[in-house]
C-alpha cells in the first residue's frame, strides 16, 4: 500500500468470516497495515486458513498447530509386513487389522481412503458401486501385484530385429488377425476405463487390479499394431463392431463383466492356442505375454462371477441373459470372413492349406466354447442354452 | 462380409487391401510407437474420421456401427511426444512391492510416523482420483488418436501404483491410515466436460503441485524408503506434467481462440482450492503433517512452516513456468488469490 494511500474498506461479512476462521480481532488490519494486499487476506479467508497460522504467519511467532489429526480414531498400531520376499511389501500384506475388512457395503460417498477418519462436509464423488459383491475378488490383491511383477514392453521384449520375410498371404493374415485384436484390446480398455470412476474407495484392490487390465490391453493393442506394421504388411479391415458395441451399452458393472466374460474366455483359449498359428519366435512369444496377462483378467472373472453368484443367488438367471447377448454377437463375428478367414489361412499354413485350416479352425472354435463353458462352471454357473451359433460348433455344424 | 472357411465358402477379399508394404524398422531403443508411425499410418491433421472402434490406419468397414461421441479433431486431444511418454511409461514401470527399500523403516518418533501417515492417507485419496479421471475420459479420445489413449493406460496404472504405494506406507511402519485429508478441489477434476479443461486441471495445476511437493521427497522423507517413494512417484508425475504441458501447448498453438476458456477453467480452479486437485495444502491436516515433516518434529514446527512456505512458493514459481512454456505466461496477471500470495513478485 503506496504511502497516504487510504486503507481499503473491510466488510462487516469478511470480518465475520474471519472471526468464523478463529482471526483475532484486528488481525486483518494488521496484514494490511505490513504490507499485504486485500487480495491475498480474502485468499486467506478463501481457503481457511485458520486464525493461529495466519497470526503465525504475520507475527513468525512460534506456531501453535492443533494436531488434531494425529488423535483421529482409526487403527493404531498395525503393521503390514511381506509374507512372501519374493514378491516383496504386497497390497494384501497390508490388509491388516481392520485395514483388511472389506465391507459388504461401503457407506461412504467420498473419496474418503478406506480405513481413515472422514472428514465432516466433504463432497460426494458420484460413485454408484458400493456393494462388495458387484466388484469384489478375494484375489483382486494378488492378481494385482502379479500384473506388476509380471510387465513386459512390446518395444524392447520382443525380437523385432528376428523378423523375416512371409509369404504375402500369411504377412496378410497376420496383419488382418491383429488388426482386428488390436482394436478389440483397446476398445475393452477404454471399456473398462469408463467404469473406474464408478467403483468406490471400499474396493480399492480392486480398482488396482483394473487399472492394471486396462494397462495391460493397451499394451496389447500396442504390441499387435506393431506386429502388423513390422514385416513387410501394413493394418487391415477395421474388427466387426457388434461385439464391442454390446459391452459400451451395458447398463451396470456385472452387465458388463458377464458380457465381457464370453469374449475374455474365448480370447485366453485363442491366444493359449497360438502355437498352431505363430509363424516365428517373436509371435510365439507375443502370444504368450498376452494369454498371460489374460489369465489374470479370466482368473478375476471367474472369481468375480463366483462371489456375486453366492452373494446375490437371485440375480443368476439374469446373466443367461448379458451371456447370450455376447455369445450371439460373438457367434456372427467369427462368422465374419475377416476374422475366420485368417486363422484358417494361418492354420492351414496357406491359401493351399485352407481346406485344413477350416477343420483346424472348428477344432479351435470347440475348443474356446468348451473351455469358455468350463469357466463358467468353475464360478459355478452352468450355461444351460448356448446361443446356436455356438453351440453348431461343438456339434460340427459351424456353418448353421 | 460372411463366409465360413470351415465349411469351404471363402471370401478373402481382405487379402487385397494392402497396397503400401510397411516395415517399420526398429530404433535403439525399440520398435516404438515413434517407428511405427509412418506412411499411411502416421498421426495427421486431417484424416478420415467415423467415432466407429477403428484405429487408426484400419481400412473402415461398410456398415460399422458407431460407439459414442469422441473428438473429431486431433488438436482437442492431442500432445506432441505422447508416444515417447508412452513408451518411456512402459520402460519406467516400477513395483512398490520390490522396489521401495521397505527394509529401511523403521521405528520413528510417533510424531513423526502420524505426520507421514497423515501425508500418505491424503496422497492415497488424490491418487485415487488422479487414476478415475484418465479412465473417464478414454472412450472421448478417437481412434485416429490412440496414442494418447495409451498414455493415459499409462497413467491409469501408474496413479493407482501410488494409491498403493502411499497405503503401503501408511500401513506398512506400526501407523496407519489417519484423517481424510484431501479436502477442496477433487471434484473439480471429475467435473471437467472437455478433455483440455481436464488436462490443464490435472495434469498442468494438479500433478503440478503434487510433482513438487515430491522433489521436495528428501526434505519430507524421514526414512530411505520414504524418499524413494517420493522420488518414484515424482518420476511418473513428471510424465504426466509433460503431456499436459505439451497438450496446452498444441491447443494454444492450434486454436488460439481458445485461451480466455483455458484461463476461465484455471479460474474456477484456482479460485476453489489452494493446490487444485492436488489436495487442499491449507486443510490443517496436511498443512500440519507437512509443516512437522519439513520441520523435523513439533519442537520445530515453526520451522516447518517456513519450509513450508518455500515449498508453496515453489509450487506456485514451477505452475507459473509451465504455463509460460505452454504458451500461457500471462497466466501470472490473473493469478487467483490462494495462488498470488506465494508468486514471486
Amino acid at each position: 500500500m503506496a504511502s497516504g494511500e487510504a486503507p481499503p474498506e473491510i466488510t462487516d461479512s469478511v470480518r465475520q468470516q474471519a472471526s468464523d476462521l478463529g482471526w483475532e480481532d484486528g488481525l486483518i488490519d494488521r496484514a494490511l497495515a505490513q504490507g499485504h494486499a486485500l487480495q491475498v487476506i480474502l485468499g486467506a479467508l478463501q481457503t481457511n486458513v485458520g486464525g493461529a497460522q495466519a497470526k503465525a504467519f504475520l507475527d513468525q511467532e512460534r506456531s501453535n498447530p492443533s494436531l488434531d489429526w494425529m488423535t483421529a480414531p482409526t487403527e493404531w498400531g498395525v503393521r503390514g509386513t511381506p509374507s512372501d520376499a519374493e514378491m516383496g511389501l504386497q497390497i494384501g500384506d497390508v490388509m491388516v487389522g481392520s485395514y483388511g475388512e472389506i465391507p459388504d457395503v461401503w457407506t461412504n460417498r467420498t473419496e474418503i481412503a478406506r480405513g481413515s477418519h472422514p472428514a465432516e462436509g466433504q463432497e460426494d464423488m458420484g460413485y454408484t458401486i458400493f456393494e462388495k459383491a458387484i466388484v469384489w475378488t478375494d484375489s483382486a490383491p494378488s492378481l494385482y501385484e502379479r500384473a506388476i511383477r509380471d510387465r513386459w514392453a512390446a518395444a524392447t521384449d520382443l525380437g523385432w530385429r528376428s523378423l523375416e520375410a512371409l509369404p504375402d498371404e500369411i504377412e496378410r493374415a497376420i496383419c488382418q488377425l491383429l488388426t482386428e485384436q488390436s482394436e478389440r484390446a483397446y476398445a475393452e480398455a477404454t471399456v473398462l476405463g469408463r467404469w473406474l470412476p464408478e467403483i468406490s474407495y471400499g474396493f480399492v484392490e480392486v480398482k488396482l487390479f483394473l487399472g492394471s487390465v486396462i494397462y495391460d490391453l493397451g499394451r496389447h493393442a500396442e504390441a499387435f499394431r506393431k506386429r502388423a506394421l513390422a514385416n513387410g504388411g501394413g493394418l487391415g479391415l477395421q474388427a466387426p463392431s457388434h461385439f464391442i458395441r454390446g459391452a459400451i451399452e451395458a447398463r451396470t458393472f456385472p452387465e458388463l463383466m458377464a458380457y465381457l466374460f464370453v469374449q475374455d474366455s474365448t480370447l485366453l483359449t485363442l491366444f493359449g492356442a497360438a502355437q498352431d498359428f505363430a509363424q516365428n519366435q517373436l509371435e510365439r512369444d507375443l502370444y504368450r505375454f498376452v494369454a498371460a496377462d489374460r489369465e489374470r483378467i479370466m482368473e478375476y472373472q471367474i472369481d468375480r462371477l463366483s462371489s456375486f453368484l453366492e452373494k446375490l443367488p437371485d440375480r443368476r438367471a439374469e446373466q443367461n441373459r448379458y451371456l447370450r447377448k455376447a455369445e450371439v454377437r460373438l457367434a456372427r463375428e467369427w462368422r465374419d470372413a475377416a476374422v475366420s478367414e485368417p486363422l484358417a489361412l494361418l492354420l492351414g499354413g496357406g491359401e493351399q492349406g485352407l481346406a485344413a485350416g477350416g477343420a483346424a479352425l472348428t477344432q479351435l472354435r470347440r475348443r474356446q466354447i468348451e473351455e469358455y463353458l468350463a469357466h463358467l462352471e468353475s464360478a459355478g454357473f452352468t450355461r444351460e442354452r448356448l446361443h446356436s451359433g455356438l453351440a453348431a460348433y461343438l456339434e460340427g455344424e459351424p456353418g448353421a | 462380409m460372411s463366409a465360413a472357411p470351415e465349411t469351404g465358402e471363402l471370401d478373402l477379399s481382405w487379402l487385397d487391401l494392402y497396397d503400401e508394404p510397411t516395415a517399420a524398422e526398429p530404433t535403439n531403443k525399440g520398435l516404438t510407437l515413434e517407428a511405427i508411425d509412418i506412411g499411411p499410418y502416421a498421426s495427421r491433421d486431417e484424416a478420415p474420421r467415423d467415432m466407429t472402434s477403428r484405429l487408426r490406419g484400419a481400412k473402415p468397414r461398410e456398415g460399422a456401427l458407431r460407439q459414442g461421441l469422441s473428438y473429431q479433431t486431433r488438436a482437442d486431444v492431442w500432445a506432441d511426444q505422447c508416444r515417447s511418454l508412452y513408451e518411456e511409461a512402459v520402460q519406467r514401470q516400477w513395483s512398490s512391492a520390490r522396489d521401495i527399500p521397505w527394509d529401511t523403516l523403521h521405528e520413528l518418533p510417533d510424531e513423526t510416523e502420524r505426520a507421514m501417515c497423515q501425508l500418505s492417507t491424503m496422497l492415497a485419496e488424490v491418487e485415487f482420483i488422479a487414476g478415475d479421471v484418465p479412465g473417464q475420459w478414454l472412450p472421448a479420445i478417437s481412434g485416429e488418436e490412440f496414442e494418447v489413449g495409451l498414455f493415459l493406460t499409462t497413467q491409469i496404472m501408474d496413479e493407482a501404483r501410488h494409491a498403493d504405494v502411499f497405503r503401503k506406507r501408511a500401513l506398512a511402519n506400526g501407523g496407519g491410515m489417519l484423517a481424510q485429508g484431501a479436502a477442496l478441489g477433487l471434484r473439480n477434476l471429475l467435473d471437467a466436460k472437455d478433455f483440455t479443461e481436464m488436462s490443464v486441471l490435472m495434469h498442468v495445476q494438479a500433478e503440478g503441485f503434487v510433482q513438487s511437493m515430491f522433489r521436495m521427497g528428501e526434505l519430507i522423507g524421514p526414512t530411505q524408503a520414504d524418499k524413494r517413494i517420493f522420488r518414484m512417484a515424482a518420476q511418473d508425475e513428471s510424465r504426466h506434467l509433460a503431456f499436459g504441458v505439451m497438450h496446452l501447448k498444441h491447443v494454444l498453438t492450434e486454436t488460439p481462440e481458445r485461451r480466455e476458456e483455458i484461463h476461465h477453467y484455471l479460474d474456477k480452479a484456482e479460485g476453489e482450492a489452494a493446490a487444485g486437485g492436488g489436495g487442499d495444502v491449507t486443510f490443517p491436516p496436511v498443512f500440519e503433517s507437512l509443516a512437522l515433516l519439513l520441520g523435523g518434529g513439533k519442537g520445530r514446527f515453526d520451522e516447518g512452516i517456513a519450509k513450508l512456505l518455500l515449498l508453496r512458493k515453489r509450487q506456485v514459481k514451477e505452475y507459473l513456468h509451465r504455463l509460460d512454456v505452454a504458451g500461457l505466461g500471462d497466466r501470472r496477471e490473473r493469478l487467483g488469490p490462494a495462488l498470488a500470495q506465494f508468486a514471486d513478485a
